[in-house]
């Protein structure tokens, strides 16, 4: 080095470019930051097609499984099993896929990529909306896949074309409200190995105790109260009356009811937990 | 006097009971690099992740280009650019893919975006490899690309924390070598690092944490005249060979045997070199003159483990981090 004991360094010019002052974003800018994030969630499917695969086998062997096993077995009032099987894989499906969308955030963070989001001015939703737009398209194809199998099998939606967009939808929805809870569930656990089996644990019971692959009336009495407040429930139950044609009641309600507590308020937690330990 | 581009006062931040920074306070002027110099566990890290708004302070003030890092935090994030300890990069997308999105996340039109990036990717030597997963990339490739991300928005503070860790030689001294030129076209930085040396390249100013607390700060220059000056370095085959030589440097040069201390073990002997290179070349005269062979002879800083002994009188904190 040279000898700069004392003497001031000269200062180089400043740099030219120097952005303007600014805030927090409103609405039209995390709508286009969700959108970028969007975008890079399908570049990466693009990159990767076989992070696709898993997600699109894993419908198709549920129902075929199911199917055989239980077919034999299992008796419902006023239905063919398969009937009556088909609702429930389409939401057991759902229930199974929503813990890789924790899991794709739990990997986000281990890795720099998150640091570099929360460092950018962006909005604090931005990323996770992102991130669910993309997971409800891959929820909608699976939803597709299924109703597709089964009706080769079979299934019959009563309400028709209608009805069969409506189950989709349901699907995606129904989705999206269990990753946004596995979103904020997966913030709280830094170690990505964690995250996988404490993000799937839930589900097999989730799945289980619940109008699933049984009514409910079938269960052992102390499940009953259990089945019957599963969110797990709610989405089957609806599906199945849009694919019987039975008259709706309450079905639509306790779906919206559950489609509120899942992404409400875990989705505010999971924004706020998101920009981190600030 | 202008205003500091970056400006810390007080700065505390503790992690339960573990206190991680305790009142320390810098100014970086624009255009200057500030290095936090120190081992693992000393702070730098909490204290670039508060820079970046990433991690709210328990106290302290910290303006960047006048903005306070907690209460405009949106004005703060539009002003830096950030390179992490661990790559804020896509694996899964190429390095102009990476540059894109982090571009336009900034705020730059989709053109503006792309012309940046294919500036960015050439003066970092990425050309070959832009199309290429990041996941594909050497550790140097990697880190250059990360810093090309961190200057698509050209943001007027770069944040480096431990810029250098984890790469070969070579690939720490192309970083070296992009870092001087991003330093003289005007570039405000606040880096980290672990290693004297590097402060010394790059720093206008280094300050020097410990435990949570800055325990020295200078120009590179002023803490050298404090760190003590190099030292000459020489090691014979066999070991056994240092004392004899030790014995023979200190008859030639007119020195107590004491400033010559050798080590029988690794065969290396060490002597301050007050003349610097001068003091080098006397010492391979008197080698020679003597007939002595000598397996390495090299002049050397002070490690950091030294300089803080010289700092402070006590040796360097590690903990794990």
């Amino acid at each position: 080095m040279t000898s700069l004991a004392g003497a001031p360094v000269p200062a180089p010019a400043a740099p030219a470019a120097r952005p303007g002052p600014a805030s927090r974003p409103g609405p039209r800018r995390t709508a286009r930051e969700a959108a970028l994030i969007f975008g890079r969630q399908l570049a990466v499917l693009r990159a990767n097609p076989s992070r696709l695969l898993y997600p699109l086998i894993q419908p198709v062997v549920l129902l075929v499984l199911f199917l055989a096993i239980f077919a034999g077995l299992a008796r419902v009032p006023g239905a063919t099993y398969r009937q009556y099987l088909v609702p429930g894989i389409i939401v057991q499906n759902v229930a199974l896929t929503a813990p890789t969308v924790g899991l794709g955030i739990v990997l986000d963070a281990a890795s720099g990529i998150t640091d570099r989001f929360r460092s950018l001015p962006i909005a604090r939703s931005a990323v996770l909306l992102g991130r669910m737009l993309a997971e409800s398209l891959i929820f909608a194809v699976q939803a597709l896949l299924v109703l597709g199998v089964a009706s080769l099998l079979g299934f019959r939606v009563a309400t028709g074309l209608p009805g069969m967009a409506g189950i989709v939808v349901i699907a995606m929805t129904f989705g999206v409200a269990l990753g946004i809870t596995m979103s904020w569930l997966a913030l709280r656990i830094h170690d990505p190995d964690t995250a996988g089996r404490a993000l799937f644990l839930p589900m097999v019971p989730l799945t289980f105790i619940s109008s699933t692959f049984t009514p409910i009336d079938r269960l052992a009495g102390w499940l009953q109260p259990l089945a019957r407040a599963n969110p797990v429930t709610a989405a089957v139950n609806l599906i199945r009356t849009l694919a019987d044609g039975g008259p709706l009641s309450r079905e639509p309600l306790y779906f919206a009811v559950w489609i509120a507590a899942l992404s409400v308020v875990p989705g505010v937690l999971a924004v706020r937990r998101w920009q981190g330990g600030r | 006097m202008t205003q500091p581009m970056l400006e810390v006062a007080g700065a505390a931040k503790a992690f339960g009971k573990v206190t991680a920074l305790s009142g320390v306070d810098l100014a970086v002027a624009p255009g200057r690099i500030a290095a936090l110099l120190g081992p693992n566990g000393a702070g730098k890290t909490t204290l670039v992740r508060i820079v970046a708004t990433l991690v709210r302070p328990d106290a302290g003030v910290i303006r960047v280009d006048g903005f306070d890092v907690v209460a405009d935090p949106y004005a703060v994030r539009a002003r830096i650019g950030l390179t992490g300890q661990y790559a804020g990069l896509d694996e899964a997308l190429s390095g102009r893919a990476n540059l894109m999105l982090i571009g336009r996340l900034a705020g730059l039109r989709r053109g503006t975006a792309r012309e940046r990036a294919a500036e960015l990717i050439g003066r970092f030597d990425l050309a070959a490899a832009a199309g290429r997963a990041v996941g594909t990339y050497s550790g140097g490739m990697r880190r250059r690309a990360d810093l090309a991300a961190s200057l698509m928005a050209r943001p007027s503070l770069l944040v480096l924390d431990e810029p250098t860790t984890g790469l070969d030689p070579a690939g720490r001294r192309q970083l070296w070598e992009s870092l001087a030129t991003l330093r003289d076209e005007g570039t405000t930085m606040l880096l980290t690092t672990q290693y004297l040396e590097e402060a010394e390249r790059l720093a206008d100013l280094v300050y020097i944490l410990d435990q949570g607390e800055l325990v020295a700060s200078g120009t590179p220059a002023q803490l050298r005249a404090r760190t003590g000056t190099q030292l000459v370095e020489a090691r014979f085959e066999p070991a056994s060979g240092a004392a004899a030589a030790a014995r023979a440097l200190a008859a030639r040069l007119g020195l107590p045997p004491e400033h010559l201390p050798a080590d029988p073990a690794s065969g290396r002997l060490t002597l301050v070199a007050r003349d610097g290179v001068g003091t080098l070349l006397a010492v391979a005269q008197a080698l020679a003159a003597d007939g002595i062979a000598v397996a390495d002879l090299s002049l050397r800083g002070p490690s950091l483990d030294e300089a803080f002994l010289a700092l402070t009188g006590q040796h360097a904190h590690r903990e794990a981090s």
